[in-house]
């Protein structure tokens, strides 16, 4: 390996507490600068600069999808088919490429200009279909583009195409930028109203601040739902050891695209409420954990960070204060299980993003054996507007224990696909309208990622979208992303889809989650193929009820709890597959 | 401190895991990843049971045991999970205990059988892995793993050797030597860790000189390695009085000079005590040729020879030379041997080179 490639690695790994979390960043930098790949012997240099066992260190390279072990075509055409990427045509625009450039998926051309994958969702749900070429993201893509883009790449240009993304922001608080010019840069952040809610809290003791978001019922954004201001208060405390500030951004449940709407378009909010919870929590460092395909929206980060630090907003003695409190970003390299918290925080340290046995849990034992607090983007975005108008003018906003605005992720067959930030406890009907109304009629509605109960039109008519209500209507609100599908959608299609998902994406460590969503996406595929019985139904379903609570962690309940939801409400359409 | 397991109250210590407490009370769960050598893993879920106040299953192998905790191993949540686990592990490998050489010895065997199945619930459709026979010492099957991990873990950070590694994920995840090699090109220094921790037969130790014995026909007598100055434990398998072959002694592991570990020497090299060409009497070399002697001939020549050479040549013509193959008192009477009887310091020992 070049001598500058070591030397760019070792100083990668001293910006953080323990060296192996640079392996991760060192395998994306060597591949960015090896051709696309990092074969043997590279693997084996990383290994070496970093201190890692080879095995290990090819332990992690194989786990995570962005990391290729042999050259591919100088653009690697990336196309998304997930749920929401497939009801908005993906696979149009999949059998448009295999046409244009004459090779079928996992293909590279003979000239070595291009390679063609499919991947799991990109979180560009409001913007399907989407190519990721190499780092960048086209999106809104119909076969004219594709054919606009080719032309282009084969004159060796990466062009730049307008995207059409529909927004709307009833609250003003996390959308409030959307639509501004220049909003990622400092000057308009603060012109509008930014960094003025950390004088406030930098003028609290700091668990006033605590007091403050436990006060405000901020709820995690995650998907979850827990309180974050009661997750703070389970830090350990007087350890002798720091404390991490960890904001979750690896955002990759199939239909959100709520996170990217913060950290692309207004990256300043979500740095404020860090240094303010940084502050709140007693930690001195904080990481972004960034879904790796994010790079684009991560350097945005990175560049907004330098402009805080620049302003004297990050790094030593903030504000005069002697607070102390700095961010780094950090790429994650594909793997949806990485959202898990305790996934995240193995990842972050350099291994393979495997969700650890609870307890202990992260407030005690973190990232580095240290106390350790993850919160989702949204939710730290959330905290400015807590601190600078108090969590009574917060709790304007939604219903009774659902306080606050959300980013509602609306995808599939609506007019309007895009981000609508509304209080929590609007109706969904509100927010449908907001889209543009259905395009067809209402067959089937997920209202909060993938991972949650599908429901009937008939089931979702009177829904609030807020966690209670969500409940109440046997689903969950989850991330907020919603996919709405017309009467053309086939459901044995979607559970199928779903299910290779998931056992894509499975880290492989329990054998309920490893080998149950692989036999569960052996049978719909058997089913959906015509090639099954009415006894494949049933066992897809038992397994599913036994698969239920039994994993490690929450991916087990993830497949199983919506695949169960989706053969049950919709049996006929499977039976009549196999019948 | 006492806690009812199914019904039945049982002792246990602060710092036990409900699983170490069942087990001492002789109350069956099965535990796949569990291996008190490699600790709590979390991944077979065969473990998991039920505790009265606590919500949804929980891992007894990683449960500390509370006095006045009721739990119970036997529910039909924990019956169901049992069967998923068995079902599913054996949909996703080829495991045939007839002619597997872990029978007998398999853990997933027992839970099998513990739980009456007496076929999977779904088909096999994944085309067969070739073994690895590259190594000389252990074979590897990938299609009997069941993903435990204890080989991993042993690997790395009980013998820390970092051979062993999980790679890619999903039902793709796979044990690897190295980057992937082939066990025999790795990096492995056969010390054997792996075979003697996994579960089933996915690592089994090349039989020697093609016998096939299974351990269940073997006889397991404790003795101390015969190698360096450790005083490994080893169990010593053998049949009809002739060695099969030697695993680490488990039994109170923690208080074993070897941990229940062993390396190259201990676990393969112990089969020469059945070879033809060992020495059975004192040879003399007469004629030029070595001839069997008794010991008190050998003895004899051995004494007249040192003394002849010591009143010729003075004692410092004569040295001595130690093994840590023998005792401490051994060594330290020829120590004695060579300064007070011959009167020479000129003594070493093959530890120091």
């Amino acid at each position: 390996m070049r001598e500058e490639l070591s030397t760019a690695i070792e100083s990668i790994a001293a910006r953080y507490p323990e060296r192996r979390s640079a392996l991760l960043p060192a395998l994306h930098l060597v591949q960015q600068h090896s051709g696309g790949f990092v074969g043997a012997e590279d693997l084996a240099a990383i290994a070496e600069v970093i201190g890692v066992p080879v095995s290990e260190a090819y332990g992690v390279q194989t786990y995570y999808t962005m990391f290729q072990r042999k050259k591919l075509g100088k653009y690697h055409l990336q196309v998304d088919t997930n749920i929401p990427a497939m009801l908005a045509g993906a696979e149009a625009i999949v059998n448009h490429l295999e046409r244009a450039l004459g090779i079928t998926v996992g293909e590279t051309t003979a000239d070595g200009l291009f390679t063609l994958s499919t991947v799991e969702c990109l979180a560009s749900c409001g913007t399907c279909p989407v190519i990721q070429v190499n780092d960048r993201y086209y999106e809104s893509m119909t076969p004219e583009r594709t054919d606009a883009l080719l032309a282009s790449l084969r004159q060796g240009v990466m062009p730049d195409m307008p995207v059409v993304a529909h927004f709307h922001s009833e609250c003003g608080v996390l959308m409030a930028r959307r639509g501004m010019p220049n909003a990622t840069d400092i000057d308009v952040y603060v012109a509008s109203g930014g960094y003025r809610a950390i004088d406030r809290a930098l003028e609290m003791e700091p668990a006033k601040v605590v007091g403050e978001v436990k006060a405000s019922n901020l709820r995690g954004r995650g998907g979850a739902g827990f309180p974050a201001g009661v997750k703070w208060g389970f830090l350990a405390r007087g350890t002798g050891k720091p404390t991490y500030l960890i904001c979750n951004a690896d955002e990759g449940e199939p239909g959100t695209f709520k996170d990217r709407q913060i950290m692309q378009f207004d990256p300043h909010l979500l740095i404020e409420g860090m240094i303010i919870s940084g502050y709140a929590v007693g930690a001195a460092l904080g990481f972004i954990y960034i879904r790796g395909e994010f790079a684009w929206i991560a350097e945005i980060l990175e560049r907004a960070i330098a402009q805080a630090r620049s302003r004297g907003l990050l790094g030593t003695n903030i504000k005069g204060t002697g607070f102390d409190f700095d961010i780094i970003v950090h790429l994650g390299a594909g793997a949806y299980v990485c959202g898990e918290e305790t996934a995240l925080i193995e990842s972050l340290e350099g291994k393979r993003g495997n969700p650890r046995l609870k307890p202990p849990f992260p407030a005690v034992v973190g990232v580095y054996g240290c106390p350790t607090v993850v919160n989702n983007v949204e939710t730290l975005a959330s905290v400015p507007f807590i601190i600078e108008h108090g969590a009574g003018q917060f709790m304007q906003f939604g219903t009774a224990n659902n306080f606050g605005p959300k980013i509602f992720g609306i995808s599939g067959h609506v007019k309007r696909p895009g981000a609508y930030e509304f209080p929590l406890g609007t109706p969904l009907a509100r927010l449908l309208e907001a889209a543009g109304g259905v395009d067809g009629e209402l067959k089937a509605i997920i209202v909060g990622g993938l991972s949650v109960p599908i429901l009937t039109a008939e089931e979702a008519k009177g829904l609030l979208m807020d966690y209670d209500s969500c409940l109440k209507y046997g689903t969950m609100l989850g991330s907020g992303g919603i996919m709405v599908m017309n009467e053309t959608t086939s459901i044995p299609k979607v559970a199928l889809r779903a299910i290779r998902f998931y056992a894509h994406e499975s880290c492989g460590q329990c054998t309920p989650c490893r080998q149950g969503s692989h036999t569960v996406a052996m049978l719909l595929e058997r089913i959906v193929a015509g090639r099954g019985s009415r006894v494949d139904i049933d066992r897809v379903l038992q397994l599913c009820a036994a698969i239920k609570g039994t994993t490690l962690c929450p991916t087990g309940d993830a497949f199983a709890v919506p695949i169960e939801a989706m053969v049950t409400k919709f049996r006929a359409e499977f039976e009549a597959l196999v019948d | 401190m006492r806690l009812t397991i199914d019904g039945r109250s049982v002792e246990a210590v602060p710092g036990q895991t409900v699983l170490d407490a069942a087990r001492a009370a002789g109350i069956y769960i099965p535990a796949l990843c569990y291996h008190p050598k490699t600790g709590k893993a979390g991944r077979c879920r065969a473990c998991v049971v039920e505790v009265e106040g606590m919500r949804g299953l929980k891992e007894s192998c990683a449960l500390e045991a509370k006095d006045g905790m009721v739990v119970h191993t036997a529910t039909p949540k924990v019956m169901e999970t049992r069967r998923l686990v068995v079902d599913l592990l054996l949909a996703e490998g080829h495991h045939n205990c007839i002619s597997c050489q872990a029978n007998s010895s398999c853990e997933l065997q027992d839970m099998v059988y513990h739980l009456g199945v007496e076929r999977p619930s779904f088909l096999i459709e994944s085309e067969p892995t070739p073994l690895d026979l590259s190594s000389p010492g252990i074979v590897r099957e990938a299609d009997k793993c069941i993903h435990c991990g204890r080989c991993v873990e042993a690997c790395q950070n009980g013998v820390v050797n970092e051979v062993l590694a999980f790679a890619y994920r999903g039902s793709h995840a796979k044990v690897v030597c190295d980057d992937d090699v082939p066990m025999g090109e790795s990096t492995c220094v056969q010390c054997g860790e792996c075979v003697q921790v996994c579960p089933v037969g996915a690592l089994v130790l090349k039989q020697p000189r093609d016998v096939r014995i299974r351990p269940h026909e073997t006889t397991a007598t404790k003795v101390t390695c015969p190698y360096c100055g450790v005083g490994c434990q080893i169990d010593l398998h053998t049949k009809d009085n002739r060695y099969v072959f030697a695993m680490a002694h488990e039994g109170q592991w923690e208080k074993q000079p070897n941990k229940g570990m062993l390396c190259i020497k201990g676990r393969f090299g112990l089969d020469f005590v059945d070879s033809p060409d060992r020495l059975r009497t004192p040879l003399i070399r007469r004629d030029g040729e070595l001839q069997e002697a008794t010991w008190d001939e050998a003895l004899d020549l051995v004494a007249e020879r040192l003394k002849a050479t010591k009143e010729q040549h003075g004692a410092d013509s004569i040295g001595f030379f130690t093994s840590a193959k023998v005792t401490n008192e051994e060594n330290y009477a020829l120590g004695r041997f060579a300064r007070a009887v011959i009167g020479t310091n000129n003594i070493d020992h093959c530890a120091r080179l």
